[in-house]
């Protein structure tokens, strides 16, 4: 038993902080957000952690700190995560619509654009012997699965709180929302930065683990995939997105004797979940089941929604 | 900047600037009908390129289930970029019939999320489908693809030359065409007429008669067509970069269009004419950051005129 996670310590590691990823994207959609920006907080929390963990300037605060230099990271990414999502998330959210997607996608691609040519973060090579927090890779289910059973706990009493009660209430209808008193804006900016914060500590945790950081980190592909976890395992639960992550990041792999084709084969899956399975696979189950009551919203949506 | 390099850069500009356009207008297209961007767009123009690489060169490289093959005849250009073109306007017509299309008749839960995710699905599809045939290589198309032409101009303005690659006139004129086309269509005819209709309100459009899935049909077989054109002439420009180039030109297709207006038709011409033009004057020592241009502008853009240049102020309805 001891050898198989010794052996797939990497893949199980991986499965958790997918599951995170997927999260990340969930909070904005709780509120009825489409957010492509996870990729982008993910990578800078990374550099911030490798740049924390690497950089001469730091060099002193590493050796006051010792291991509590990484808590730190976490912190720090964070902090600027909040930040940037402010930022960004304000003029996006005063709009309705793809507007958000919009700017996130833009968001994502600068910021690629930017770390493939800044010096502070490698280049186009990105930065390299990031410290490691622990040996095993394993262990590194120390942090990661402690920040998701925290995230699915706070997700679960969100849902629950006047905050969450308000982000339902404008992912049904925005507009019935703002004129009840909800205040639209500040509540889908706050979901917007619930899941950059998320994005952000996690890239921090997986500098580390992955030892190094690059552009390759925070791309539209991965934006993608995200998204695909959430619409895949069900976006109307905490448990969706979680489920949707370690399935779809489990898949490749469970693909690989297809060699060549298992790229489209992949592609192929996402289009017809897609259409057949719009509730997501946890919405299809618990329709199976018999105990969801959601009212399958009709095609009139389409042109209020965009 | 001297005068002639000024001259230079909006030659450029222009030349790539107009790719964007018919380029951005096969997305506003869709948009303007259906409310959503057709992320396979990009696609499309990934498509076309090969197409019109496959008809008029049809030499592949060493990588991909077509490796070594050489089609026994080779189209004139024009013939190819039209059939190209069109054959990418099928496809597009396909991702609705089969995609697009059914995914709106169940009403699927995110829908904007859904529509979205289920684009890049596709993009992913076709893109890993044609690394699968053809490799993921550079295809450059050879100089003398055009005929006879020289490969460049060049005009001498007080002494200093200015460059008119082939190519560029070539990429202009198709577009100037092709924008002057569509122009006509929308604007004059009884097509373009019911179209607009269709996009001003579907549901009263029908009840006048008129066959909405149809011109749904219809308007994702133009924005096929002209996604295929700009890619082929792109390609034809710069070379085919592997599968994936046209995913980066998806993303400025976004852009350009947030730029002009969603859903306005001068206003994607507008904006990709300005994108276009902004890259050119990047000056060369920051060339690495002529990606993000397109992207700065959109943020711009959502801070101080989120509706676009040309764009309608977003109406509030219940």
């Amino acid at each position: 038993m001891g050898q198989f996670f010794e052996n797939n310590g990497f893949l199980l590691v991986t499965l958790v902080q997918q599951a995170l990823l997927a999260l990340s994207l969930y909070f904005p959609m709780m509120a009825g957000q489409l957010s492509l920006a996870s990729p982008g907080f993910y990578a800078i929390g990374g550099y911030i952690a490798a740049i924390v963990g690497t950089h001469d300037y730091f060099a002193p605060w590493r050796d006051a700190l010792g291991a509590w230099i990484f808590p730190l990271e976490w912190l720090l990414a964070a902090l600027v995560s909040a930040l940037l999502a402010l930022a960004v998330g304000i003029p996006a959210l005063r709009l309705r619509g793809i507007y958000l997607a919009l700017a996130t996608i833009a968001f994502v691609e600068i910021l690629r654009v930017l770390s493939l040519n800044l010096e502070i973060t490698g280049g186009a090579i990105g930065i390299f012997g990031i410290p490691q927090l622990f040996e095993a890779r394993f262990a590194y289910m120390l942090i990661f699965a402690p920040l998701l059973a925290a995230t699915l706990l706070f997700g679960h009493r969100l849902e629950r709180s006047r905050i969450g009660r308000a982000f339902r209430a404008i992912r049904e209808d925005e507009l019935a929302a703002d004129a009840m008193g909800v205040q639209t804006t500040r509540y889908k900016v706050l979901a917007f930065a619930i899941g950059a914060v998320l994005a952000g500590v996690v890239g921090a945790m997986s500098a580390p683990f992955l030892n190094t950081w690059n552009a390759r980190q925070g791309t539209f592909d991965a934006s993608i995939a995200y998204l695909a976890y959430v619409l895949i395992g069900g976006s109307r639960s905490v448990w969706g997105p979680v489920f949707g992550g370690m399935l779809l990041s489990a898949l490749p792999e469970l693909l690989r004797p297809l060699k060549d084709s298992r790229l489209i084969i992949n592609g192929l899956v996402l289009v017809l979940v897609s259409v057949y399975l719009p509730q997501g696979i946890s919405g299809a189950c618990s329709r199976l089941l018999g105990f969801s009551s959601k009212r399958p919203s009709g095609s009139g949506e389409l042109k209020e929604g965009a | 900047m001297s005068s002639v390099q000024l001259f230079q850069n909006l030659l450029n500009g222009i030349s790539i600037g107009s790719v964007y356009a018919i380029f951005a207008l096969g997305y506003t297209l869709v948009f303007s009908i259906l409310g959503i961007i057709n992320f396979a767009h990009g696609a499309i123009f990934t498509l076309g390129a090969y197409l019109t690489y496959t008809l008029a060169v049809g030499q592949f490289g060493i990588n991909g289930l077509l490796a070594g093959v050489a089609l026994p005849w080779q189209l004139p250009f024009a013939l190819s970029l039209l059939i190209g073109a069109v054959l990418s306007g099928l496809v597009g017509l396909l991702v609705e019939r089969l995609a697009f299309r059914p995914l709106r008749n169940r009403g699927g839960d995110p829908l904007l999320a859904l529509v979205s995710s289920l684009g890049v699905a596709l993009v992913l599809v076709l893109v890993n489908a044609i690394q699968y045939l053809v490799g993921a290589e550079i295809y450059t198309f050879p100089s003398g693809v055009y005929g006879d032409l020289p490969p460049a101009i060049v005009l001498r303005i007080s002494g200093q030359p200015v460059v008119i690659r082939t190519v560029q006139a070539i990429i202009f004129l198709v577009c100037l065409l092709i924008l002057a086309a569509v122009g006509y269509l929308v604007r004059f005819t009884r097509f373009g007429k019911a179209l607009r209709a269709v996009a001003e309100n579907p549901a009263t459009a029908s009840l006048l008669g008129i066959s909405v899935d149809r011109f749904i049909l219809g308007t994702f077989f133009l924005s096929g067509f002209l996604g295929g054109v700009a890619g082929a002439l792109v390609g034809t420009s710069f070379g085919v970069a592997g599968p994936y180039f046209g995913v980066t030109y998806g993303l400025k297709g976004l852009a350009v269009i947030v730029l002009g207006g969603l859903g306005s038709i001068p206003g994607a011409v507008l904006g990709g004419v300005v994108i276009g033009l902004s890259e050119a004057f990047v000056p060369a020592d920051y060339g690495a950051y002529k990606e993000a241009v397109a992207f700065a502008f959109l943020f711009v853009v959502l801070l101080l005129r989120p509706q676009g240049i040309l764009g309608r102020k977003q109406l509030q309805k219940v």
